[in-house]
């Protein structure tokens, strides 16, 4: 079996200019390019060209028309890297059906808890089928056991099992959803993003254009990132089919596993474009730079992006230093920044500058809401730096705004408020979660916190309580609730959090510590971390709280997480188990 | 040797490359017929490091909860005992494995299936 190729032979190249994923493909379809699957250790183990992409498709469309699946209704499938999530997802686009990609189980032992996320997604969602790997179809049957509105639901055996009936396509039009795109909200109110056939056209279209990638032929994109996550659908799923590039995969478990495979991907089949968050460059230099293949050569790949959680120049930095005897050219750094709620991208760094940073005063940051530059850049107590994210996408518009809803000028820090045609109509079937961040004339509220510096945007934090690990959202209810859940303590004496390390983010839960005793103390404190591993699957540090203090509410009487923050950085409460008190970050 | 994720036929026949490019399983040490003092053994040789206070680690511990094991390390050694015992254990067992024993068990099992 050979790779793919990176050109097609006959058919030129349209960039963006689609009006629906169903014309997508079908253009694609008549070249050569495709997507092609590779293990762990770096065997292609399948490829698909878009043609075959395409007529797979077609056969699962008219299956699930067939089935009596009624026009709009919603199709869960989970996104782990397999021929089968292709399948569906288009299948699904040509059938006129909404898809829901969901995640695959996180970690040992977190069975109850993808379970739960499951059972929440499907009623959430209102899907009338959910289809997976067929190692999943238990856990499918169990979420689905109490919702008779799934009607069919399996590994993808029962899609395959379903006839294949003489009926007309019915293809999603301009004016549709694309599907719904789980990344926002705590699992347990999860927020389904309508991802529009409009909106992400718009969004691609920018994406791949003169302010963004800037796609030509003969590029190639290669992916270990997850397609249940915006950036592995849009970014690299859809974002090369629209340009009928060449993708290859490789699952993201695999990554974790070998992450030199990524790179040795790129080097073999002359990858032009990959992505990462920070933490898989960080991992890649980790595991990878101390055995370099001698013949890897990265000299090919020009588009380097980052983005889905904090971007970190030291992490970049040691990245390129590393691989730059390889052939890597740090120049091809472009950091961006999105949500889901925009489809994916919103900015991207100007091609072929690389990663540029900001240093500014840690304590102007904190007390007066202004980025000042650092007086000594050096002084790693004071300074901080901060990565530029580009200019907004042609034909969007961006705001940072004050706590009045005043307009600020740069180095003025405030909230990031994004308005364009690649903003989400609202989250599905969540009028009042949609209001919360979407105003009527059109703003979405990101609930990110940023500044503006000569036109481009820096992001310096999050204004909303989300805690963001290894590029994974998790909300700090959800951290809450599993420790409650599991009666380690009682209901509300526990507030989740994230500091900033520098490297990365660290998760903290403070607790209301009702025991006394060094030794009963320490226990807590490992069991409250045991609660948050085996339900969570992210690692935290405990900090224990004397009940006469509590935990700060707000004048509202409900938890401030910021307070808490708060008063763990300025040393209020204790870390058991160790001498000193916590260090601020 | 991983089983085969899906009811893919590319992915079943691509998969048996696999086994012949597997320059990890010929440098096996372990025996071929491992037993479950020989699996257990080898899991808490990976999670000696994270013994949390005197409790000595053993079949009944719960790997997330009583060790200082992070989640990272966690996904570490699965990998490494599924390179170590030569399978590939399904993310719906992983989901549902909370002690050594559990652990063991759901190697040697699938040991047994090959």
């Amino acid at each position: 079996m050979d790779p793919l190729p990176s050109r097609n032979s006959n058919l030129p190249q349209r960039r963006a200019d689609f009006a629906t994923v169903p014309e997508i493909l079908d253009y694609a379809a008549q070249g050569q390019t495709g997507i092609s699957f590779y293990s762990a250790r770096g065997e292609l183990l399948s490829a698909l060209a878009w043609r075959e992409v395409r007529e797979r498709a077609h056969v699962t469309a008219r299956k699930l028309i067939g089935a009596g699946f009624a026009m709009g209704e919603r199709l869960l499938v989970t996104a782990d890297t397999w021929p089968g999530f292709f399948d569906t997802f288009f299948g699904a686009q040509y059938a006129g059906l909404i898809p829901v990609p969901v995640s695959i189980p996180v970690g040992i032992g977190g069975k109850d808890s993808y379970l739960d996320q499951l059972r929440r997604q499907l009623a959430s969602s209102g899907a009338v089928a959910a289809v997976g790997i067929d190692d999943l179809a238990g856990f499918l049957a169990d979420a689905a056991k109490d919702l008779p509105a799934v009607r069919l639901h399996g590994g993808k055996g029962i899609l395959d099992a379903l006839p294949e009936k003489a009926v007309d396509l019915r293809p999603l039009g301009p004016g549709d959803l694309c599907y719904i795109q789980f990344s926002s909200g705590s699992t347990r109110h999860p927020h389904g993003v309508q991802i529009t056939q409009r909106a992400l056209m718009a969004n691609l279209a920018g994406m791949t254009g003169p302010a963004g990638l800037d796609v030509i032929p003969g590029d190639r994109a290669a992916s270990w990132l997850p397609l249940y996550h915006d950036m592995g659908l849009i970014g690299f799923l859809m974002a090369p089919l629209i340009c009928q590039l060449s993708i290859d995969y490789l699952t993201p478990r695999d990554f974790a596993r070998r992450p030199m495979q990524w790179l040795n991907i790129i080097s073999r089949n002359r990858g032009t474009i990959s992505y990462s968050p920070s933490f898989g460059y960080d991992l890649s230099t980790r595991r990878g730079a101390a055995q370099v293949p001698a013949d890897l050569d990265l000299s090919c790949w020009r588009r380097a992006g980052i983005g889905g959680d904090m971007i970190r120049p030291e992490v970049l930095s040691r990245f390129a230093d590393a691989f730059e005897p390889s052939g890597f050219d740090r120049k091809a750094f472009i950091p961006s920044y999105g949500m889901a709620e925009v489809c994916l991208a919103i900015t991207f760094s100007p091609k072929g500058a690389g990663v540029r940073t900001d240093i500014v005063d840690r304590i102007a940051l904190g007390s007066d809401q202004a980025a000042v530059p650092a007086a000594d850049p050096q002084d790693a107590q004071r300074a901080r730096s901060f990565v530029l994210c580009g200019r907004v996408l042609p034909g969007h518009l961006l705001e940072v705004r004050g706590p009045d809803g005043e307009l600020l000028a740069d180095r003025g820090v405030g909230r990031i408020f994004v308005k364009g045609p690649s903003v989400m109509p609202g989250y599905f079937g969540e009028p009042e979660a949609s209001r919360e961040v979407l105003s009527d004339d059109g703003w979405l509220d990101t609930g990110d916190l940023g500044y503006w510096l000569a036109g481009e945007i820096v992001v310096t934090g999050r204004a909303k309580d989300l805690i963001i690990i290894n590029g994974r959202n998790v909300w700090p209810q959800d951290i809450e609730w599993a420790i409650e859940a599991r009666r380690v303590v009682k209901s509300g004496d526990v507030a989740a959090f994230s500091i900033d390390t520098g490297a990365g983010e660290r998760v903290v839960v403070a607790v209301l510590a009702r025991v006394s005793g060094e030794e009963a103390r320490v226990a807590l404190a490992r069991e409250v971390a045991g609660a948050v591993r085996e339900a969570i699957a992210v690692d935290c540090d405990v900090a224990l709280v004397p009940p006469p203090t509590g935990l700060p509410m707000t004048s509202s009487g409900k938890l401030s997480r910021a307070r808490t923050k708060a008063n763990y950085l300025a040393g209020l409460y204790a870390v058991p188990g160790s001498p000193s008190k916590p260090v601020a970050a | 040797m991983p089983a085969p994720r899906t009811g893919e036929s590319l992915l079943r026949t691509a998969h048996q490359l696999i086994v012949e490019h597997d320059d990890i399983a010929s440098t096996l040490e372990l025996p071929r017929l491992a037993s479950r003092v020989d699996v257990i053994r080898e899991i808490c040789r990976h999670l000696a490091p994270y013994q949390a206070g005197e409790r000595p680690i053993g079949g009944a511990t719960v790997i997330a909860k009583d060790l200082t094991i992070d989640s990272l390390a966690i996904m570490d050694m699965v990998m490494e005992l599924e390179d170590s015992f030569d399978v590939s254990i399904p993310m719906n067992l992983v989901a549902e494995i909370h002690t050594v024993d559990q652990l063991a068990d759901t190697i040697l099992d699938l040991r047994a299936k090959r």
